[in-house]
């Protein structure tokens, strides 16, 4: 049942998205978030969504991968493209029934919203898609590196951060064989009205939880028996570098960035 | 109840880049009543197949028949629950499928969901339990109160209370100690013997092969490569060496005394060895 998820998978590949230092990566997609609010006519929205097209070529994974991505945050950007339209109350009236009111505002609003929303989910899919969930954390770890001057456990934070990622196939296996388990005791997973689903999952989670905390306990064991300690003047198997490529990617953005602000002027 | 595949296959996601073989061309049989050992290397596509025999996937070739109960790749999974509550599935390490908060309750959970009513699944879980040697003061206790031991005989309760005709155990004894392994393979085959079960029995152990074995399935690289009874499947044993197979200790026994020029029937289990060399040594047969 998880197989058909892709965010947050690493779907290996050698383009030239995958092979950008993860750094690079997570710096512009979380530009990206704040950037992508710079467009608020046609012209910003039509660059927005051409940055992001010729982004998803480049990793070379084609775009249907990134539709099936976004189709389970489907019912979310839903629900808040309708919050828009029936909300917003600016603009000539189009619509009216009791209490509900739809606004010229309010319909380009939500479309806006709904365009945002997609490319933001479409832009940070690329990032999960083509870096290692590892390299995310050391690429986290390495840009949080100032902060240890006032106290900060950034080696603790990435530390977590690796073990978290590392641990979710792990309890995603488990998850499935523990639902095989129970399904062979008579549970039935997606059957029956929302509370009788909601109760079938007791007798998933709790077994989940108790393995993951034994597991938590184990792993922490192991590692203290290696003599394993804190961050300090450790090395690293995988070194990040900044390269020629990464420099040319963030100007990339920074032109695409300046293209969208000068389309207010369009 | 019978087992039949025919030219089963099976593929994880089907259809994506993910896309992995698990089973090829499997063919076996299994006989009604009687004790089949599925044997092979980890990986090589046994416990995929076991997952079959329970409805929990469906193939995405060939055929299954499990008794009256056809399985083709278009067969819906809701069709298959009727079938379910007749087959007891104890998977590896079947103590992480634990939840409840006593024991009894546990026990309970899986005749509760086919359909039995509370009392009815008291009785079913207390008989279980007493079957596995739950003595009743640990009805009332947690589970995870349990020694690792107990925790693996009340998961394998919960199965049984469920009253399978099909049983099917999925390296049922691994991680235990010896005495614990004798107990629970003599428990299952009494209880295949009693009830008449149809046993699977999926194992690394060549000894409970020889011992308790009716019929034997070998797997390897997803498909069957060889099927018959443990005599036949023993009986080549520059074979099994090739498929990194142990061959039973009684067996290793005879044939090197065969070398030295002691022949004797083919011998698989250690009582039957012993039987055959004092009866050649002139002495009475010994007490099982």
């Amino acid at each position: 049942m998880f197989t058909n998820m892709i965010i947050g998978r690493y779907m290996p590949g050698n383009s030239w998205i995958h092979r950008l230092d993860a750094r690079t990566k997570l710096i512009l997609s979380v530009a990206f978030i704040f950037v992508v609010f710079f467009a608020n006519n046609v012209a910003g929205y039509v660059v927005a969504i051409a940055f992001t097209l010729l982004s998803i070529l480049l990793t070379g994974l084609g775009v249907g991968v990134f539709i099936r991505g976004v189709r389970p945050l489907m019912f979310l950007m839903f629900i808040t493209t309708l919050l828009q339209l029936f909300f917003v109350q600016t603009g000539d009236v189009l619509w009216h029934w009791a209490f509900l009111t739809i606004t010229t505002d309010g319909v380009t609003n939500s479309i806006a919203v709904f365009v945002r929303f997609m490319l933001i989910i479409m832009f940070s899919t690329i990032l999960t898609l083509t870096t290692q969930p590892l390299a995310v954390a050391d690429a986290m770890e390495s840009l949080l590196q100032p902060l240890k001057k006032v106290g900060f456990p950034v080696a603790e934070l990435a530390l977590m951060l690796s073990i978290a990622l590392r641990f979710v196939p792990t309890l995603m296996d488990e998850a499935e064989s523990i639902m095989n388990a129970q399904r062979a005791r008579g549970v039935e997973f997606n059957e029956g009205n929302i509370i009788s689903r909601i109760k079938a999952f007791v007798p998933l989670l709790i077994p989940l939880f108790i393995n993951a905390i034994k597991r938590a306990i184990e792993l922490g064991d192991a590692m203290e028996a290696r003599g394993y300690r804190g961050g300090d003047n450790r090395t690293k198997y995988r070194v990040l570098t900044w390269q020629k490529q990464d420099t040319i990617a963030v100007i990339g953005f920074i032109v695409f960035t300046v293209l969208l602000i000068a389309t207010k002027w369009l | 109840m019978a087992i039949n595949f025919n030219q089963v296959g099976f593929t994880y996601q089907l259809n994506t880049p993910f896309a992995t073989q698990g089973l090829h061309d499997v063919n076996f049989t299994m006989p009604e009543g009687k004790f089949t050992a599925v044997i092979g290397h980890t990986g090589s596509g046994k416990s995929t197949m076991v997952q079959h025999l329970d409805g929990l996937v469906i193939p995405t070739a060939g055929e299954i028949t499990i008794a009256e109960q056809r399985i083709v790749p278009t067969t819906k999974p809701k069709e298959l629950n009727k079938m379910r509550a007749h087959v007891g599935l104890v998977f590896q390490f079947p103590e992480a499928q634990l939840f409840e908060q006593t024991v009894l309750k546990d026990v309970m959970f899986g005749p509760k969901n086919f359909g039995k009513t509370a009392t009815e699944a008291e009785a079913a879980a207390k008989r279980a339990l007493r079957t596995v040697g739950m003595a009743e003061k640990y009805d009332e206790r947690s589970p995870f109160e349990l020694s690792g031991g107990q925790m693996r005989r009340v998961a394998i309760a919960g199965v049984l209370a469920m009253e399978p005709d099909l049983l099917i155990l999925d390296e049922p004894t691994a991680g235990l100690d010896p005495a614990g392994q004798e107990e629970l393979m003599t428990l299952f085959a009494r209880l295949q013997k009693e009830r008449h079960l149809t046993v699977v029995l999926i194992t690394h152990q060549m000894e409970y092969v020889a011992q308790y074995a009716d019929h034997v399935v070998v797997f390897e690289g997803g498909t069957v490569v060889k099927e018959g009874t443990p005599a036949k499947i023993f009986d080549d044993v520059a074979w099994l060496q090739e498929k990194q197979l142990d061959v039973p200790i009684a067996k290793q026994f005879a044939d090197k005394l065969a070398t030295k020029g002691v022949t004797l029937d083919t011998v698989l289990d250690i009582d039957a060895l012993a039987d055959q060399l004092a009866e050649q040594l002139g002495g009475s047969a010994h007490v099982h």
